[in-house]
């Protein structure tokens, strides 16, 4: 699994590659903590999900819990291009409910 | 026609893709949607990483993975010998878990929503099964 985490004011976005899983998600968890604890500006999460190619309750667990740590600075949570597949993860998930499923990173960062 | 695979493999977190991967290819034989093998991964990914994580722990031991097919039925069958569920029916209940600051509490609920039969049986310190079973309907071809 590949990711990259870019700060652009208010938003962290990070772009994934791959599978998202038990083995994979420590790092990519350390990495999100990392941008967070060093953009303390950040509020809002972006999560580029278009090359995800899978991801279950542990990659959801990591995503949960950044989410926790913005939520308190009154943060929002995106997700980009999720396939129907991974919508349905999400939303069985509940993830649905505290997030938004939108096209492009742009369509988050021209709110701001 | 009947069909088998036998799987054994370290409980270690590197194994949760190889073994998704290959129970999906297994799976593969029928005629089953992409959604489908979408379904089983994560079914397997959550059955094993349970294993890796509440299963053995600090342990080391193995990972059983049976998987069989007869006519419509996937049977798979994700068995550890670690630590064991001591109250199985709180554990089925959404959102809990042992590890509440890394895991959501969400395996056997994703088990559950992506197979047509869930079974669970255990025993502390002796280990678990988990048995799920997926109806694959025949579909006209075209």
């Amino acid at each position: 699994m590949q990711f990259n985490i870019t700060v652009i004011g208010q938003a962290l976005i990070a772009t994934l590659d791959g599978d998202l899983d038990l083995h994979t998600c420590p790092q990519f968890k350390d990495a999100l903590t990392k941008a967070l604890d060093t953009n303390s500006n950040v509020k809002n999460l972006v999560f580029d999900v278009q090359n995800l190619t899978f991801i279950d309750s542990s990659g959801l667990g990591v995503i949960l819990g950044r989410y926790r740590a913005v939520q308190a600075r009154g943060g929002k949570l995106f997700f980009v291009k999720a396939s129907p597949h991974m919508q349905r993860v999400l939303k069985l998930a509940g993830m649905h409910r505290i997030s938004e499923f939108v096209d492009s990173t742009t369509e988050v960062l021209n709110r701001a | 026609m009947k069909n088998w695979i036998e799987l054994v493999f370290p409980g270690t977190s590197i194994n949760v893709s190889f073994a998704r991967a290959v129970v999906a290819h297994f799976a593969a034989q029928l005629d089953i949607t992409l959604d489908e093998l979408e379904d089983i991964k994560v079914a397997v990914s959550e059955a094993v990483s349970n294993c890796v994580v509440h299963g053995y722990r600090e342990k080391e031991g193995n990972v059983v993975i049976r998987a069989s097919y007869e006519e419509s039925r996937l049977e798979i069958i994700v068995e550890d010998f670690g630590h064991g569920i001591p109250d199985i029916e709180v554990a089925q209940e959404t959102g809990y878990t042992t590890l509440p600051e890394e895991r959501m509490g969400l395996g056997l609920t994703f088990m559950r929503e992506y197979m047509d039969e869930l079974h669970i049986y255990s025993e502390v310190e002796v280990g678990t099964k988990v048995v799920m079973v997926k109806q694959i309907p025949a579909r006209q071809a075209g």
